[in-house]
């Protein structure tokens, strides 16, 4: 079970929205439509606000976002000495996605790199549009992604794609989880004898383990590494957790992954046995239990133990 | 110094993930950090516990961007009574957040959208304004913003609009310069008359930061060195309000923390003679008071493992 390397990167959440080389004039200056100015008008504070947030999160361009709009923009916005009020209003309607595109493009690095610009680009509208930020951090933005992805009829290789996605959407949760002491490497192995069976482990809130369908932890790696990523299929099953402030991942064997997922879950370790022996049809050996214990104990997995 | 008495910190610079490495582990000479109260409110992981380390040894003022202090859904104390915590935790010396509204229908569009300025936008803000002082126990600071719009329903200037938002809500004001020059730019008004019109004595700190000049308008994109006309400005603003929290945002294209730091320190030339200057952050720590009778630097004293 090696462990990767600590993914350590930044993850600084785009909030505030300063995109950077923003050029406007393809899709603002193109238009030649003349303003057809409106009369000064009454429009109250709640209702400017539905309406600009209306065309600023459009998922066309400003033009069919304001003729969808139920306020004129000349009603509303001014003009400048230099551009008009659908000009103006554009602006902030071309920054609102790419601030989308940003905030989830830090997030999901992998798969926007293996999507690349144009296809992601496409994603990420799609997926705000339905699940559009509802949060003031743009942190938990990317959270339904997994799951729109597997229903998304956009893509080729859904399953690869979900699965990548959950792979870095477990590591951003862990990223953020709050931090717990992890207990000491021989706390396990400290416990009576005639204490183990009723002894529950309290995992690390920075846990998230992750079942694929392709290998998905090579993948990520491969593109950390700036290699081709090559989706490979066979099963894959990670711990992603937290350690020192690293999000490391950690492959695991397919029993040890189901045997995690019983402590995690909150079972004492006599019924993660039970329910072991129902899933595989065998205990688990000793050598095997020992083993597991070491490495999880050693990466910092437990935060505490339960006994009765 | 300003009604409030929040003290002059210094020259500050904007804490950005890419300098975490440089300032734990080089301790630079810098006054103070200006913190994006978001970007540590919801996360245990290194995001806070950098932040921690970095208020044992240097003020923190929090900075907010989704407060929507101008907004029309209702104020999130769920939000608020995060960000209190946090200041707590960071003996925050005050917290600012901009006028502007950042969404509604429980929407975020995560972005600095602006208010039409007129009576009721005034009553409006003014009113959610105290209610976020009381809550948070501490005058709000509100930050001037940069805008690409301006509304048919304006009935008066954003600088007379900020003077009597302050008067009538008893808020501190962020001058944001830059903003100043970049919101004249797009509207067309003279910057000057702009800072000649704030009343000096709720101006508890300044913003300087770069943009991007497209010819027909200016987005304000705090990826660059303070231009000349800025720089102007903020003499003329230090001229009014004297010696004043001072602090440089760059948040795209960012280079090494000492490139931010030499940039915020050309404002010691438009400073009077400030004894301390820069390299007084230990003894002015000392001296400084807290914002809050309750904002102890409780959890500061807590013990971490090295980076
Ligand atoms: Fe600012």
């Amino acid at each position: 079970m090696p462990l990767s390397d600590a993914e350590t990167g930044s993850r600084e959440s785009g909030v505030g929205g300063r995109s950077k080389n923003l050029d406007l004039r393809p899709t603002i200056f193109s238009d030649p439509r003349p303003p057809t100015p409106d009369p000064r008008s009454e429009v109250v504070l709640g209702a400017l606000q539905e309406w600009m947030q209306s065309v600023v999160t459009h998922h066309g361009d400003v033009y069919e976002a304001a003729e969808e709009a139920s306020i004129g923009v000349e009603t509303v916005i001014l003009p400048s000495a230099t551009l008009q009020p659908i000009q103006r209003v554009g602006i902030y309607h071309s920054m609102y996605m790419l601030r989308m595109i940003e905030a989830l493009g830090v997030d999901y690095g992998a798969l926007a790199n293996i999507l690349g610009e144009e296809t992601f680009e496409e994603l990420v509208r799609a997926y705000v549009l339905r699940f559009p930020s509802r949060s003031y951090t743009l942190n938990r933005l990317g959270d339904a992604l997994p799951e729109f992805i597997a229903t998304s009829k956009l893509l080729k290789g859904r399953v690869f794609l979900r699965d990548l996605a959950s792979l870095e959407l477990a590591m951003t949760q862990v990223f953020d989880e709050a931090e717990t002491e992890p207990l000491p490497g021989d706390a396990v192995s400290s416990i009576a004898p005639e204490q183990i069976a009723g002894a529950r482990i309290v995992p690390i809130p920075a846990l998230r383990l992750v079942s694929a369908d392709y290998d998905v932890n090579e993948a990520f790696q491969a593109w950390r590494e700036e290699r081709a990523i090559k989706p490979r299929r066979g099963k894959t099953w990670i711990a992603v957790h937290r350690r020192d402030y690293g999000v490391f991942r950690m492959t695991l064997t397919r029993e040890a992954f189901a045997f995690l997922g019983f402590l995690i879950a909150g079972e004492t370790i006599g019924s993660a046995i039970t329910m072991f022996h129902r899933r595989f049809r065998r205990l688990p050996e000793q050598n095997e239990l020992f083993t597991w214990f070491r490495d999880w104990s050693a990466a910092g997995l437990f935060a505490a133990i339960e006994v009765d | 110094m300003n009604r409030f008495n929040f003290p002059d910190l210094g020259i500050g610079v904007g804490l950005r993930t890419v300098h975490f490495k440089h300032i734990l582990g080089s301790q630079p000479d810098v006054d103070w950090f200006e913190a994006l109260s978001e970007n540590y409110m919801d996360t245990g992981g290194r995001p806070r516990y950098v932040l921690e380390k970095v208020a044992e040894r240097y003020p923190i003022v929090l900075h907010g961007v989704s407060l929507s202090i101008g907004g029309t859904d209702p104020l999130d104390f769920d939000y608020l009574r995060k960000l209190k915590a946090l200041a707590r935790s960071v003996n925050a010396r005050w917290i600012s957040d901009h006028l502007c509204w950042t969404g509604v229908s429980g929407r975020n569009v995560h972005d600095l959208l602006p208010m039409p300025y007129n009576a009721e936008s005034l009553r409006h803000t003014a009113e959610r304004v105290k209610i976020v002082s009381d809550f948070l126990e501490t005058p709000l600071v509100v930050e001037n913003p940069s805008s690409y719009v301006e509304f048919t329903t304006s009935t008066m200037t954003e600088w007379d609009f900020l003077a009597e938002l302050a008067a009538e809500s008893d808020c501190g004001l962020l001058l944001d310069v830059n903003n100043i020059y970049v919101s004249s730019f797009n509207h067309s008004f003279d910057p000057n008359v702009y800072v000649d019109a704030i009343p000096a004595d709720r101006v508890v700190q300044v913003h300087l930061a770069g943009h991007q000049n497209h010819g027909t308008h200016i987005i304000d994109t705090h990826n660059d060195f303070v231009i000349d006309e800025v720089w102007s400005l903020y003499g003329r603003a230090c001229a009014r309000i004297g010696d004043v929290s001072t602090l440089m945002e760059w948040d795209a294209d960012i280079p090494d923390f000492e490139t931010v730091h030499a940039e915020a320190r050309k404002a010691e030339a438009f400073r009077g003679s400030r004894e301390s200057g820069v390299g007084g952050r230990s003894d002015g720590l000392d001296q400084r008071e807290p914002t809050t009778d309750n904002r102890q630097p409780d959890e500061a004293e807590v013990a971490y493992a090295a980076v």
